[in-house]
C-alpha cells in the first residue's frame, strides 16, 4: 500500500514539475529575451549554453528553495546577486508586449515620435522608483 | 525608317509616399519609371488626381487606375509593372507641433503607471518573501528588510530595461534594430495593410452600387 502511495506521489510530482518547468521556459522564450541578449553580445552560436543556464538555474533555485540551503557569505554577495535578479526582472518588464505596444501608438497618435526616448526613460525611471518606493516606504 | 516598335514602360510603385495637401499627385511622385527617354519627362509629370478634402488624409492609388492614364499619353504602350500593386498616398497638412505640456502629462502617466505595475508585480509573485529567503540563503541570517539586496535589485531593473531597449549605447554595441524600432515598423506595416484592404472594400462597394443602379 505504501509503495502505491509513493508511486502516486512520484507521478504527481513529475507531472507537476513537467507542467511548471515547460511553463517557465515557454514564458521566457515567448518574451524573446535570449535572442535579444544573443543579438547584443553577438553570440548566436552559444545559445545552447543559455538554454543550459536556464535549466540549471531553475533546478538550483528549486532545490535550494525546498532544501532550505543556508550559506554564510558576506552580505555584499547579496548585492551582486540582487543586481542579477534586478536585471533579469528588468528584461522581463521591458519585453512584456504591453510596454512595447503602447509606445508606437503614443508616438503616432499623440505625435510624440521625437520624444520617444524621453517616454522610454519615463518607463524605466518609473520602474526603478516604484521598486525603491515599494521596499523603503510601502513595506516598512 | 521602320515602324517604331511598341514602347515599353516599366513602372514600380512606391510603397508609401507623403504629398502635401492641395498638391496634384503626379506619376513621378508615386512610382519609379523606366522608359524611352522621349517619354520619360511626360510620364514623370503626368497628373493623376488632386486629393479632395473629403478623401481624408489617406489615399490608395491602384495600378488599375494608373494604367489607363498612361495609355492616354502613349496609346500603344506596353506597361510592365514591377513590384507593388498599389501605393499609399498620405496627404500631409501642416505638421502638428508636439506640445510640451502633453508630453509632460504622458511622461508622468507612464512614470506612475510603470511604478504601479512593478509594485503590483512584486505583490503578485510575493517578491519580498522571496528576497528575504534568498538573502537568508546567502548570509545565513534572516533579515526582514534586506535593503542592500533590494536596492541593487531595483537598480538592476532599470539596467535590464535599458539593455533590452538598447537605446543608450546603441551605436557602441551594434547596428541592428532595437525591439522598439521593429515594433514601430510592424505597427506601421499593419496600418498600411489595413488601409489598403479597407480602400478595396470601399471601392468594391461603390462598384456594386453602380452596377445596381446604372445611371
Amino acid at each position: 500500500m505504501t509503495i502505491l502511495t509513493w508511486l502516486i506521489e512520484i507521478l504527481l510530482g513529475v507531472a507537476g514539475g513537467i507542467a511548471v518547468g515547460s511553463g517557465v521556459i515557454a514564458f521566457i522564450l515567448v518574451l524573446d529575451i535570449i535572442p535579444r541578449l544573443a543579438q547584443l553580445t553577438h553570440s548566436y552560436h552559444k545559445v545552447h549554453w543559455y538554454e543550459g543556464a536556464l535549466i540549471v538555474g531553475s533546478l538550483v533555485g528549486t532545490v535550494s528553495d525546498f532544501w532550505n540551503w543556508k550559506g554564510s557569505f558576506n552580505p555584499l554577495v547579496g548585492l551582486i546577486i540582487g543586481l542579477f535578479f534586478g536585471v533579469f526582472v528588468g528584461l522581463l518588464a521591458a519585453a512584456l508586449t504591453e510596454v512595447l505596444n503602447v509606445l508606437p501608438i503614443l508616438a503616432k497618435r499623440l505625435h510624440m515620435r521625437n520624444y520617444l526616448l524621453g517616454l522610454l526613460m519615463a518607463m524605466i525611471i518609473g520602474k526603478v522608483a516604484g521598486s525603491l518606493f515599494d521596499w523603503y516606504v510601502f513595506r516598512r | 525608317m521602320a515602324k517604331p516598335s511598341t514602347p515599353t514602360v516599366y513602372l514600380q510603385l512606391k510603397k508609401r509616399v507623403q504629398i502635401p495637401r492641395d498638391k496634384m499627385i503626379k506619376l513621378g511622385d508615386i512610382a519609379h519609371i523606366l522608359s524611352e527617354p522621349e517619354w520619360e519627362e511626360r510620364l514623370f509629370s503626368l497628373e493623376l488626381v488632386l486629393p479632395l478634402p473629403k478623401d481624408g488624409n489617406m489615399l490608395v492609388m491602384d495600378l488599375m487606375q494608373i494604367i489607363p492614364r498612361v495609355k492616354k499619353v502613349i496609346p500603344n504602350v506596353f506597361i510592365e509593372s514591377i513590384g507593388l500593386q498599389q501605393v499609399i498616398v498620405e496627404i500631409v497638412g501642416v505638421p502638428k507641433k508636439p506640445s510640451i505640456p502633453l508630453f509632460l502629462l504622458v511622461w508622468l502617466l507612464l512614470f506612475f503607471g510603470s511604478a504601479l505595475t512593478i509594485m503590483n508585480f512584486h505583490a503578485d509573485v510575493n517578491m519580498m518573501e522571496v528576497q528575504i529567503k534568498v538573502v537568508e540563503m546567502i548570509t545565513g541570517k534572516r533579515d526582514e528588510h534586506p535593503y542592500l539586496f533590494q536596492t541593487s535589485y531595483s537598480i538592476g531593473i532599470g539596467f535590464g530595461m535599458v539593455v533590452f531597449f538598447n537605446h543608450l549605447f546603441k551605436k557602441k554595441w551594434n547596428e541592428e534594430p532595437t525591439p522598439l524600432e521593429v515594433e514601430m515598423f510592424l505597427y506601421q506595416e499593419n496600418i498600411d495593410q489595413f488601409v489598403v484592404a479597407e480602400e478595396y472594400k470601399r471601392v468594391g462597394m461603390k462598384q456594386a452600387k453602380q452596377d445596381e443602379h446604372p445611371s
